[in-house]
């Protein structure tokens, strides 16, 4: 028999996890009156993680989910604080920061012992539960535009000098402005300052955007008209409130960027929150997710409707997406945001 | 006198802060002298300075210090310019209308900081009210306003401006009408009258302003990220990319310390100086000002048009972005940062009154904010007599040590909080969030609990205690109403820093103590929607009507204005 990529990945998964499972320590069953904490962004996604998760959960064990919003910042600081004994026990992260928090003994890697597990993607096995893909690109005003974007070599084109806010730090966006830049012109991981150096080239910024809200205004106001950012959002803004915003699908592909849910290390509440997890990625949910924020599913087993075709990453180009040697950023990360601050946004 | 008395008063705070603020900022010490971050490491090693040399070596962070430096005296000398005539304004208000037109100064400071923020922005964008303005008479858009070290300036100024006029407003109500009777009858002119009764009495009141302003604009982040568009950079922001992006609490603790020592040199500066032209509050024999008659001359003919007109700027820069705030609550927009009013809509309001979707944060930072500030009043009046009445040999040394707080930036306490979480966590969230909350506004309470109580009017309690007032009488009878107005500011102050304390409390907050500005913020970093816009309205119209019925029934003004 004959098997193709994803079906000998999910192979070697389940049988690296198969002795996980098996030295698994008993948890207690989830009892009426029991609290899970869930540390996630205010806004949209809380309140559809209300809306489609919570309701399920708590009909099924009679508990109670409590939630600690905020940015990811400091629920991650928080989080490291209080390794071991954690008073979260589900954690929303970004991809690179997820991965680190494994590695740290902070959260859990991603085990079967949640069912829909099976589902996932490879990629979104990876430092937790990949909950959502959200590809980074480049998003631009396409009236300013000589020719539609199809590379990321085309914010070298002199028509943008001046006009890019480029992204702030190394953060989800900014590292996919610095990786795809690398990718784009043929130099490895290794060769930081020569990607620092050809960013340097696309100066001067007409700003530097801290968030895609403040991006966002940017476009608005005709401060800037280039820009890295999620094409989920950028995408609602474009039919909301800018309809000449477009977002490039690059020859050398998409950066792919994650939102991970991550079960800490020591949870009091083991099975609540796989159950949240799993709830989670239940096709639902991920529907959810797609329609009101644009938000591309990391399992297999969900029906895209049609029109929400070529808005969200779909099964077929989700191999398409840009990964990083997150591990090797992650160890850099200091000495490269020192040198982002110097050379890039000094 | 007796010379117990000034430390036993000083006692309380020094022992609360002990407790509550040392022991993090005593682990931000350690911290900043690892050798290498280590998240998880022991917070004692063998220490080094290797963090403090790398600093000051390294150009991008001494261009960083220096950066933050003048847009912090920028600020201050725009609030000190601006918050005088408004100060003025207040302090010369019929006393029926005094707590009504607060709300000038008071609004600004309950509303959420990122709300402002964005108000400033609907205000100096390419779009916004001002370019609106000026193309009436047809004068093109200037489109350069926002997301440079102007803008920031501007917004900065807004943030903290009102505490400048609070400072400088108890100075000024105090100066009794027998000093202006006494001024007018030697002949002085309304200019000459200012420049040598009115300004030199104000000055403690400008010397409590500038350091308030100057400390708390340097550490200050959330306005620079979003009106700076990446090209303003400061020393808070540095602290929190290091404290949190990078994880590396070492080198975020040290930039704090030095961030706190340039404080402490301001400070130092800024008393040293201004001390120079109060020479008559130590005693010291010292003549009245001599003006030259040329400036007298100016002052009467440029002054009154010009103060008009700072006072117009100064009105102007506190209400304009919350007016445009509070037109932005109706507007039909998914985004609070759209600019442009797309349609009227109810829907914000309809989220936060039925569905209720900010009531229960609100309830939690009120309760929080009420029970931390009368902790810190109680806290305060003791110290503020000591340090005006009651001389004593660390007395200087003390104060230092109260002001600390306010120089270091929040952040650095909320790592050092951090650090301390184990402890912490034994520690009932909600009486530790009080008592971070009670650190980080004594400072302000202190200072303006001080300014009130070295204004007091001795003779009166020296009359009343010739009348045979026993000590507790004549304090409950004159001090305390005599302190009436720096109580109330001090209160007010206490309450709305609390109330939108956001940098700490987002640290230590829990799933049942999520408050209310952290909640905002919380969805700013996500993406706000308006309904933050809604809940500031309403607070604005709720303060507003407050204040009117306060100034009904409620005397806050001196004894002697009565």
């Amino acid at each position: 028999m004959a098997l193709n990529r994803r079906q000998f990945t999910g192979l070697m998964a389940a049988g690296l996890a198969a002795p996980a499972s098996i030295i698994r320590p008993a948890y207690a069953q989830p009892k009426p009156g029991d609290e899970l904490v869930v540390g996630i962004w205010g806004g949209a996604q809380e309140k559809i993680v209300k809306k489609h998760i919570e309701p399920k959960l708590v009909e099924k064990y009679g508990c109670k989910v409590s939630y600690v919003l905020g940015g990811t910042g400091e629920r991650r600081a928080r989080a490291y604080a209080e390794r071991g004994r954690p008073s979260f026990d589900v954690l929303y992260l970004n991809i690179y920061e997820s991965r680190q928090a494994v590695a740290d003994g902070v959260t859990q890697p991603a085990s079967p012992a949640v069912p829909n597990y099976e589902y996932l993607y490879p990629l979104a096995r990876k430092g937790g539960y990949g909950v959502a893909f959200n590809p980074c690109t480049i998003v631009y005003d396409k009236t300013a535009a000589s020719a539609p974007i199809t590379s990321w070599k085309d914010m070298w084109n002199p028509e943008w000098k001046g006009r890019i806010a480029w992204p702030n730090g190394l953060g989800a966006e900014g590292i996919s402005a610095l990786m795809m830049t690398a990718k784009a012109w043929g130099y490895s991981i290794e060769e930081f300052d020569k990607v620092v150096e050809k960013v340097k080239e696309l100066k001067p910024f007409a700003g530097i955007q801290g968030s895609q809200a403040q991006l966002f205004d940017m476009l608005d106001q005709n401060v800037a008209d280039l820009s890295v950012e999620f094409a989920s959002f950028t995408r609602m803004y474009a039919e909301s409130r800018n309809p000449n915003c477009a977002i490039a699908t690059p020859v050398e592909g998409q950066a792919v960027t994650m939102n991970v849910a991550c079960i800490t290390e020591g949870t009091r509440n083991q099975k609540l929150a796989e159950e949240w997890v799993n709830l989670h990625l239940s096709p639902e949910t991920m529907l959810a997710y797609a329609n009101e924020i644009y938000y591309s599913p990391t399992v297999n087993n969900v029906e895209i409707p049609p029109e929400l075709e070529g808005k969200v990453i779909t099964a077929g180009n989700v191999d398409s997406l840009v990964d990083f040697d997150w591990d090797y950023i992650n160890a850099h990360r200091a000495e490269w945001q020192a040198k982002y601050d110097r050379e890039i946004a000094g | 006198m007796k010379r117990w008395i000034g430390p036993v008063l000083s006692f309380p705070v020094t022992a609360w802060l002990l407790l509550a603020f040392a022991a993090p900022m005593g682990v931000v010490v350690l911290l900043s002298l690892h050798e290498y971050p280590s998240p998880f490491g022991p917070v004692i090693q063998s220490p080094s300075l290797v963090q403090f040399v790398k600093i000051l070596t390294d150009p991008f962070y001494l261009s960083v210090i220096a950066e933050t430096v003048l847009l912090g005296l920028a600020v201050t000398a725009i609030s000190a310019l601006l918050g005088y005539p408004l100060a003025y304004w207040l302090a010369r208000m019929p006393s029926k209308w005094r707590a009504l037109s607060f709300a000038v100064i008071l609004i600004p400071l309950l509303t959420n900081v990122v709300v402002r923020s964005l108000g400033i922005m609907l205000l100096l964008s390419p779009q916004g009210l001002i370019n609106t303005f000026t193309g009436w008479f047809g004068i093109p858009p200037i489109e350069t306003m926002l997301f440079n070290h102007g803008a920031v300036t501007v917004a900065l100024a807004q943030v903290f401006m009102p505490f400048m006029v609070l400072a400088l407003y108890d100075n000024l109500q105090n100066t009794s009408p027998r000093i202006h009777e006494a001024a007018e009858s030697l002949g002085a002119s309304p200019g000459m009258r200012f420049l040598t009764v009115d300004f030199p009495m104000s000055l403690p009141g400008l010397r409590s302003g500038v350091i308030v302003v100057f400390l708390m604009a340097t550490t200050s982040y959330v306005s620079a990220t979003l009106l700076g568009g990446g090209k303003v950079w400061t020393m808070g922001m540095l602290v929190l990319n290091e404290a949190i992006s990078n994880l590396n609490a070492t080198m975020a603790s040290a930039l704090s310390l030095v961030m706190t020592t340039v404080g402490l040199g301001f400070i130092a500066l800024a008393t040293l100086w201004l001390n120079r032209f109060m020479r008559w509050r130590q005693g010291v024999p010292s003549s009245p000002w001599t003006i030259p008659a040329w400036v007298a001359v100016l002052v009467d003919r440029v002054g009154p048009p010009l103060r008009y007109l700072l006072l117009f700027c100064a009105i102007g820069l506190l209400i304009l972005p919350l007016v445009l705030v509070m037109i932005q609550s109706f507007n039909d927009v998914p985004l609070a940062t759209a600019a442009g009013f797309k349609g009227f809509t109810l829907e914000w309001y309809r989220r936060v009154l039925i569905e209720g979707d900010y009531t229960r944060n609100f309830l939690v930072s009120v309760k929080l904010a009420l029970v931390a500030v009368s902790i810190a009043v109680l806290l305060a009046m003791p110290a503020a007599f000591a340090l005006a009445r009651y001389p004593f040999r660390m007395r200087p040394l003390l104060l230092t040590f109260w002001m600390l707080p306010l120089s270091l930036p929040g952040v650095a306490i909320a790592v050092g909080m951090l650090k301390l979480l184990q402890v912490y966590l034994i520690i009932p969230p909600f009486a530790g969030l009080v008592s971070i909350h009670v650190v980080v506004i004594l400072p302000f309470i202190i200072t303006l609990l001080t300014t009130s109580a070295m204004t007091l009017d001795r003779s009166l309690e020296e009359a009343a205690a010739s009348l045979g007032a026993n000590k507790i009488r004549c304090f409950l009878l004159i001090t305390l109403p005599g302190m009436a107005p720096g109580i109330f500011a001090a209160a007010l102050v206490g309450f709305l820093m609390s109330f939108g304390e956001v940098t700490v409390t987002s640290f230590l907050t829990t799933a049942r103590l999520t408050t209310l500005p952290v909640r905002i913020y919380s969805e700013a970093t996500f993406a706000l929607e308006p309904t933050a816009h809604a809940i500031s309205a309403l607070l604005i119209v709720v303060t507003t009507v407050a204040l009117a019925l306060l100034g009904k029934f409620v005397r806050l003004d001196r004894l002697y204005s009565r």
